[in-house]
């Protein structure tokens, strides 16, 4: 059977059509105001801890977990870090959510065991100390997690 | 999978970068196609009417923060060929190196 096209010429439109995936998958990303917003939040909460009033704990721990519902469900699936483009939800699958609420949770247990660790050490503010010891994470380690995800994504697709 | 069928209309580089693009999204902005392939606006506008009258691509118009913006989509019958034409340049591929299309 005689092609449309030689086998060097289909490679190439297979390389093509690669690049033109990676463009996409380059795009999974949080938008950084979520990494920022998080930090921010991690730290009022951590130093509203420290006030050492239950009920005032009680609400802001309440508050910080409505509105990260409230906003996470459009942004953690990764596939919007910006308005220019949506990425198919194929490519990501249901992976970047897991991994960043993931994180999230592992987070909350390294600031209550850090502040219980802190707190036996004396210090006065054990939960804001921790707290911004996790926001430095946040900021620092949010892109990277994302990073390795584009990475994965594109050697799953090649 | 797509059973394989080559698409003339998709092969031509620009246009098979294009869908390539649009075949990972779910839509993309005019805007952002146009940086990503490096065209100019008239470039990609020809290329969308073409691939918009063979029923491969839609073209919307949402209103967003008081702009107009040109969104584009991959319609079901161009992902079908996209996917069609895929196999075909595998099948291409294989046809001349069996051993790698086994690996």
């Amino acid at each position: 059977m005689e092609h449309p096209v030689t086998p060097n010429e289909a490679r190439a439109a297979l390389d093509s059509i690669d690049r033109g995936r990676r463009q996409v998958i380059d795009e999974i990303d949080l938008p950084r105001w979520y990494w920022f917003g998080l930090a921010l939040g991690w730290v009022a909460l951590g130093v509203i801890t420290d006030l050492k009033h239950a009920w005032l704990t009680a609400v802001a721990t309440f508050l910080f977990g409505a509105v990260h519902s409230s906003v996470a469900p459009r942004v953690v699936d990764g596939r919007h870090r910006s308005h220019r483009v949506s990425v198919r939800r194929e490519l990501t699958g249901a992976q970047t959510a897991r991994l960043v609420l993931g994180g999230i949770v592992a987070l909350a247990f390294v600031t209550i065991g850090g502040s219980l660790a802190i707190a036996a050490d004396g210090a006065r503010h054990p939960v804001t100390i921790t707290s911004i010891f996790v926001a430095v994470i946040i900021i620092l380690g949010g892109p990277q997690l994302l990073a390795w995800v584009r990475r994965r994504v594109a050697r799953d697709v090649a | 999978m797509a059973p394989a069928r080559f698409d003339e209309l998709i092969h031509p580089s620009t246009r098979l970068s294009l869908v390539a693009l649009l075949a990972a999204a779910d839509w993309a902005e005019f805007a952002f196609v146009r940086d990503q392939l490096d065209l100019s606006d008239s470039a990609l506008s020809k290329q969308l009417s073409t691939l918009e009258e063979a029923g491969y691509v839609e073209i919307e118009r949402p209103v967003r923060d008081r702009r107009r913006r040109v969104r584009t989509r991959l319609t079901d019958a161009g992902r079908a060929a996209f996917e069609g034409h895929v196999a075909a340049l595998r099948e291409i591929v294989a046809t001349a190196d069996p051993e790698h299309a086994l690996a």
